[in-house]
């Protein structure tokens, strides 16, 4: 079985954030795989030791963004593929959808994994319009993938509980962090990461121009969530603190 | 046209559902804009009187038994095909976890720009603005897509459902079903609680605290004493304590109810942002520095299992039951 996983390198967002003229800054300007692609990354390696194959991993960003695929690489992940852009302001999920679309036509995969959303943007369109622009059938919100050799089956959650559903091959799933705990790479995985290949690709090498892939979305600005109205925070005997809350409920809050 | 899609689920409109169709009206009169709704089920006439009361001037409808449990790929074809018909400039849905799963490649299908899981959403001139949660909903953005179409989703609680009941035109549109690649086996019923998570006017939700059965007793207590529906964190989730359909979060369910008891839960910034528009908020918690308390309105520092016996008896005395 092989698997290509599509990994984005984003913002680490239990930092503290702030916006500083109109971008968005964190104060440790520290870069991770975003926590849904490394469960994709994890089931992908679970999937293919238990059946054999192979695991690709694709990143679209610039050059720093290397070392997101080295740890990829060091999970246990074959080969790396880095489509270089530097900068990619004015394109949106749909602009990404396409120049991974652009690259699947290069390469044959059994299944592509992606997280089910970006823990930066957390918009979860990308993969889904992956799947439209590669005639794939996908499934969406995995929580749990077993194969049966000629196709995936996915537990995804849905509304109102788990709907299991059957791809057959190639297909495409966006995985929930939900589905496993990413491997913490060892030391033996991070010194084979060093000898493995990322192959660099550029957008001309798709046949792409950077101009025409300027979204139909953009952002023109952020701004802080406003902030709730401060509450009160009691501390008494618990007797007491029910019949004080209760109270605040029925006629302060009149929620009750 | 601005087309809104009516969620149902088990015979019942989705409430978030008609949160976006009475902001979809105000919208559509300020642009003087025809407002549609379009409803996919099995049958789908049995919602037209309440549709009806929303006021919308046409409501489209597509039955067809497939549309009794989500798909997919029937609900992307059939949603393609009402497009292609009717000609929205903007479909407005509520964020279900259905919808998160179509939205992307109904988009890419019909060219459509996608302004996904947003707070508020306005028309413009040439498209929508709207602005989303991001960065683990710590921030607003503020984003505008400027398209012939374009799709927009609405997190749930961000509007409030205002009948306005008018007379409209209702059109059934046929359903063309297509090859199916992709096949529903089973639905796996969550074991949680009675009440829809989504709907839910009261939430009980439990947290890292909770750590055994007899609390677990307690807020199943809590939560039928004040008619509420049962939410969890990603921590007791993982524990298998609670079902993954309760898990609220930037990774589950958001919520907006009136009123949120957070049980046990110390409060990370991925639970708060599924909870963080409740109206109100009562946290437990023994740590009088968990940072749930910068987000309470009522803030109860103590060992949930003694404060919460006089409190459900508190409730039960207010409640009648």
């Amino acid at each position: 079985m092989t698997i290509l996983v599509c990994i984005k390198q984003v913002p680490d967002v239990s930092a503290p954030i702030s916006i500083r003229n109109g971008q968005l800054s964190t104060d440790t300007d520290r870069m991770v795989l975003n926590a849904y692609d490394a469960s994709g990354v994890e089931e992908a390696l679970v999937l293919t030791e238990a059946h054999g194959g192979q695991v690709d991993v694709v990143l679209i960003g610039p050059d720093k963004a290397k070392e997101t695929i080295r740890k990829a690489l060091a999970m246990g992940a074959e080969q790396g593929f880095h489509i270089v852009v530097e900068d990619a302001a004015g394109m949106d999920s749909e602009s990404f959808a396409s120049i991974l679309a652009a690259f699947l036509k290069t390469r044959t995969y059994d299944a592509v994994f992606t997280g089910k959303q970006s823990q930066d943007s957390d918009a979860g369109l990308a993969g889904t319009m992956l799947a439209a622009k590669a005639g794939l059938p996908y499934a969406a919100n995995a929580v749990g993938i077993t194969s049966d050799g000629g196709g995936l089956m996915v537990k995804r959650q849905g509304d109102a509980g788990q709907e299991m559903i059957r791809l057959g091959f190639p297909c495409l799933v966006t995985c929930s962090n939900d589905m496993n705990n990413p491997r913490i790479p060892s030391l033996k995985g991070i010194m084979a990461s060093k000898k493995k290949n990322v192959e660099s690709i550029a957008l001309a090498d798709l046949s792409l121009d950077a101009a025409a892939l300027a979204g139909k979305t953009r952002v023109t600005g952020y701004a802080n969530v406003p902030a709730r109205p401060a509450g009160r925070k009691f501390e008494a005997d618990p007797a007491d603190l029910a019949k004080q809350v209760v109270g605040l409920l029925l006629n302060e809050a009149k929620v009750i | 046209m601005l087309l809104v899609h009516i969620a149902t689920s088990n015979g019942k409109i989705k409430k978030s559902s008609l949160e976006v169709l009475s902001h979809a009206r105000s919208e559509a009169a300020k642009a003087g804009m025809p407002l549609g709704a379009l409803v996919l089920d099995p049958d789908p006439g049995r919602y037209v009187a309440e549709i009806s009361a929303y006021g919308p001037g046409r409501i489209c409808t597509m039955a067809d038994p497939i549309f009794a449990s989500h798909l997919n790929q029937p609900v992307t074809q059939a949603l393609k095909q009402a497009l292609a018909h009717l000609k929205p400039k903007v479909v407005a849905f509520a964020s279900t976890e259905a919808i998160k799963d179509i939205l992307g490649a109904l988009g890419s299908e019909t060219g459509a720009a996608v302004l996904p899981d947003v707070a508020t959403f306005a028309l413009t001139a040439s498209g929508v603005k709207a602005t989303r949660p991001v960065m683990a909903a710590k921030i607003l953005a503020e984003t505008e897509a400027t398209a012939d179409l374009v799709l927009v989703s609405v997190r749930s609680g961000s509007y409030d459902a205002v009948e306005s009941p008018g007379s409209p035109v209702v059109e059934a549109i046929p359903f063309q079903a297509g090859n199916l690649n992709v096949i529903l086996k089973e639905i796996l019923a969550s074991a949680g609680g009675q009440v829809d998570l989504n709907e839910a006017q009261v939430v009980v939700a439990a947290g890292r605290g909770v750590k055994d059965d007899d609390a677990k007793r307690l807020v199943d207590e809590l939560a039928s004493v004040t008619g509420a529906a049962i939410g969890a964190s990603r921590a007791v989730v993982e524990t298998g304590m609670f079902p993954a359909t309760a898990q609220i979060g930037q990774t589950g369910k958001v919520v907006s109810p009136t009123l949120y008891f957070a049980v046990g839960i110390s409060g990370a910034i991925q639970h708060v942002a599924g909870m963080a528009n409740s109206k109100v908020i009562v946290a437990i918690n023994k740590d009088a520095d968990a940072p749930i308390f910068h987000y309470a309105t009522y803030g109860l520092v103590g060992d949930l299992y003694k404060i919460l016996p006089p409190l459900i008896a508190e409730l039960k005395a207010v409640y009648g039951r």
